[in-house]
């Protein structure tokens, strides 16, 4: 039995870091892990995707098509995007603070609200804005921690292992505004 | 915290290069900054026992990585595909030579592209170089191949070439942690003049080396554990993979054999037809070129491969279920099919604050309509918003490029301005040599605009130091001042701006692109996520915005056209969460409609530019 789990956000917003803390737990919490990162043209504010497998063995990093159990999506339009990743009955964790491509800028085209909106018929969709609630906590990075405990609360890894985890991936003087957020998401029910 | 027992880390497959190249013993590793393989140097820099930099470019990196193994220590250079390409010079020659400290060849292959400017296929080169090439699948073997290379590299005398690729670099798996084990050579510059000096009489005798070290490595091959079959009862289809292939292809678990090379050059001959002989279809699965299926042609071994699977691009799980069904293998195709949802695209695009911004703003008003680009952020200004870019070719190509645009436009009477790019890392790395050769034959009605885009940093690959970065910051060495440099060469027309002051930048430019000969603009703007540029954000009034999309058209992400509440037009607005204060979008507004925060008690003055 494996654990999909797919994630899409925008370049700069701290993918890397999020997969990297995911594997750690899964392997802390006993699991063969195995994860993908998009690194590249990564800071760009290009789309970017990410994805952690964990198991009792996992051969290969790429998640098949449509396996996705969980997507993590750091922006409503990814979370659009890589919905072709997860199962029909999949999980959606959304930051649903809006980063506006370049083609919705230059008014080309408009912003898939309504797309977005029917999410919620197909999959069940947790939407925080965690963008906004980091910022009120007054530091924007934390903003991937609150959706790693909304992560957390879907999967059955211990917090206590979460919370280390994200204690050796943090600076040590946001430890505590980060294990916040993670609190903020676990806590979450909206 | 380094203990030791059977402790298990996640690393990224450069990380686990990284771990190998230590525990190895490995004492000196160079490397230019490329994706996929940015990260195995600056790994290898935290640690204290080794030498390890990030040279001028790839070729540079590997001499210092020969110069490593030439005093007998085990030496690693790490580059990108195309990076080998620069490398390739001293690489050819070196190869000849009776490798000494162990050396090793990181290859980092993008299949599928998805950070290069090509496709190409480094088996090629390992088998064109006479070297030995590794095949890592995982983590595990990343690090455990990296140590096995440096082995085989001091017992054959031989470069060993550890390829991977992109989604493996980029993997992160599994690894058991082990210590660090220098071993016992010998060091010191050998006193034999021969062995290196590699001038005819000694290259001739050095072919024959080549050739007996190469069948030395194939009776290695024979029973090495670094390959390994593994056989299923009742089928008489072996398939033959090596790297992450071999991993996507276990998901599949189809009713195979499987023979997983991890030694993927030299094959064994003798063990290929032992094998291949117990079969009767022998499948070989590997991405892009069909180079060991090539391999086990030319043995005149009977297998298919490139029939089957694409010769380009990543090849996922479903692509190989696909082939294997049409190759008959699979009857039934369990994944589903893939289809990337078709929605609004989301193209990578100048950070916010980027000092490039401005510059291309400039450019695509002005009266030059023939852009020749180069490698780097700056690439980016070939998509839109600003979609300037006739041409993007090579690290430092935009030079020599465009003095032969020039020559040939002007044989045919055509005097069209020309503007050619180039950034500060890629005009360190191979760009010199381009400026200088246009010293030659220099005529007076050559208008060309060369546009220096100094930020300070190799900013694409995450902002790595070169050789200007000391100028701007205590921890970087290395303080060339590209003006100076270009005037000591002999220019007589060189201009230095601020990026980031547009007006100014702007009549420069128009200066210079109406120029008719040589002009060097170099513009100054340190990278602003480097940097960490965070300025008091900007706002629009929007009872003075006009809706004109000036600054819209700059295309910086915290603009955006929005309804306000009591006004009919739509109106600029900026997301002031995101905004960095670079002050370019208040630079281009006909209206003075975009102020500072830092201004907000006297909203009634009129910003100072």
């Amino acid at each position: 039995m494996i654990t999909n789990i797919m994630l899409g956000g925008v370049g700069g917003q701290g993918l890397v870091l999020m997969t990297r803390i995911i594997s750690q737990a899964a392997l802390k919490a006993g699991y063969d892990v195995k994860s993908n990162d998009v690194v590249g043209l990564s800071q760009r504010g290009g789309m970017i995707w990410g994805n952690v497998r964990f198991g009792d063995k996992v051969y290969s990093p790429n998640i098949p098509p449509k396996e996705g159990d969980i997507l993590v999506a750091m922006e409503p339009l990814e979370a659009l995007r890589w919905t072709s990743e997860l199962k029909d009955d999949g999980i959606i964790i959304m930051n649903t603070k809006r980063w506006y491509p370049m083609a919705v800028q230059q008014e080309k085209v408009n912003y898939p609200e309504e797309d977005i909106d029917n999410l919620k018929e197909r999959y069940k969709v947790v939407e925080i804005n965690t963008f906004e609630e980091a910022v009120k906590m007054g530091k924007k990075q934390i903003s991937n921690v609150m959706l790693l405990g909304a992560l957390a609360k879907q999967l059955s890894i211990n917090t206590d292992i979460w919370k280390e985890t994200i204690r050796d991936n943090v600076p040590r003087k946001y430890i505590d505004l980060n294990l916040e957020a993670f609190d903020y998401g676990y806590g979450f029910s909206g | 915290m380094e203990t030791m027992l059977e402790e298990k880390r996640v690393l990224t497959g450069n990380e686990a290069i990284s771990r190998g190249f230590y525990e190895a013993g490995g004492k000196i590793a160079a490397s230019y900054p490329g994706s996929p393989t940015v990260e195995i140097i600056e790994k290898i820099k935290e640690y204290e026992e080794v030498y390890a930099e990030f040279s001028t470019n790839e070729k540079v990196a590997l001499e210092v990585a020969i110069g490593g193994s030439f005093y007998g220590v085990r030496s690693l250079a790490a580059m990108k595909h195309v990076g080998v390409n620069i490398a390739a010079d001293p690489l050819m020659t070196f190869t000849e030579t009776e490798t000494n400290g162990g050396f090793v060849l990181v290859s980092g292959d993008d299949p599928g592209l998805a950070s290069s400017q090509n496709e190409q296929d480094n088996r090629i080169f390992g088998k064109f170089a006479n070297m030995a090439i590794v095949d890592p699948s995982d983590g595990q073997e990343a690090k455990d191949f990296t140590k096995r290379a440096f082995e085989i590299s001091e017992e054959f005398h031989a470069p060993v070439m550890l390829r991977i690729t992109s989604r493996l670099c980029h993997s992160r798996s599994v690894v058991r942690i082990e210590e660090r084990k220098v071993p016992e050579n010998k060091y010191g510059m050998d006193p034999n003049h021969e062995k290196y000096c590699m001038i005819p009489s000694s290259s001739r005798k050095a072919q024959f080396f080549m050739r007996e070290r190469l069948e030395k490595l194939e009776e290695y091959a024979y029973d090495t554990d670094l390959n390994r079959l593994e056989q299923k009862e009742g089928t008489d289809t072996l398939i033959i993979t090596s790297g992450l292939m071999y991993q996507n292809l276990k998901e599949l678990d189809p009713e195979v054999s499987i023979w997983k090379l991890g030694l993927i050059y030299p094959i064994s001959e003798k063990r290929a037809r032992e094998i291949a002989s117990q079969y009767k279809r022998v499948i070989v699965l590997e991405e892009m070129m069909p180079f060991i299926e090539n391999e086990l042609k030319l043995m005149g071994i009977a297998c298919e491969g490139k029939k089957y699977f694409s010769f380009t691009g990543e090849l996922h799980i479903n692509h190989i279920e696909e082939g294997l069904h049409k190759a008959g293998v699979i009857q039934e195709k369990k994944t589903h099919d893939y289809e990337l949802r078709d929605t609004v695209p989301r193209p990578p695009l100048f950070c916010t604050g980027c000092p490039h911004r401005p510059t291309f703003d400039i450019i695509k008003k002005s009266k030059a309509k023939i852009v020749i680009g180069d490698i780097g952020c700056y690439s980016l200004a070939h998509l839109p918003p600003f979609e300037l870019s006739n041409s993007i070719i090579s690290m430092g190509a935009s030079i020599g490029i465009v003095k032969g645009l020039q020559k040939a436009m002007a044989l045919h009477d055509d005097h069209e301005p020309l503007v050619a790019v180039i950034g500060d890392g890629t005009f360190f790395h191979s760009g010199i040599p381009g400026f200088i050769n246009l010293l030659h034959q220099k005529k007076e009605k050559q208008n060309i605009t060369i546009v220096v885009l100094d930020n300070r940093t190799t900013a694409m690959t995450g902002g790595q130091p070169n050789a200007s970065s000391g100028l701007y910051n205590d921890r970087d060495d290395m303080k060339i001042g590209i003006k100076t440099l270009v005037e000591s060469l002999g220019f007589d027309r060189i201009k230095e701006i601020n990026q980031y002051d547009y007006k100014a930048a702007a009549q420069v430019f128009k200066e210079e692109i109406a120029h008719e000969g040589i002009s060097i603009i170099v513009v100054n703007g340190p990278c602003a996520l480097k940097y960490n540029l965070e300025e008091p954000y900007f706002y629009v009034d929007p009872h003075i915005c006009i809706s004109c999309r000036s600054c819209i058209k700059t295309g910086c992400p915290p603009l955006r056209m929005v309804k306000y509440e009591g006004i009919e037009k739509l109106k600029s607005s900026i997301d002031k969460d995101m905004c960095v204060g670079c002050s370019v979008c208040a630079q281009v507004c006909p209206v003075n409609a975009i102020k500072s925060s830092a201004n907000i008690d006297r909203e009634d003055e009129q910003i100072d530019h």
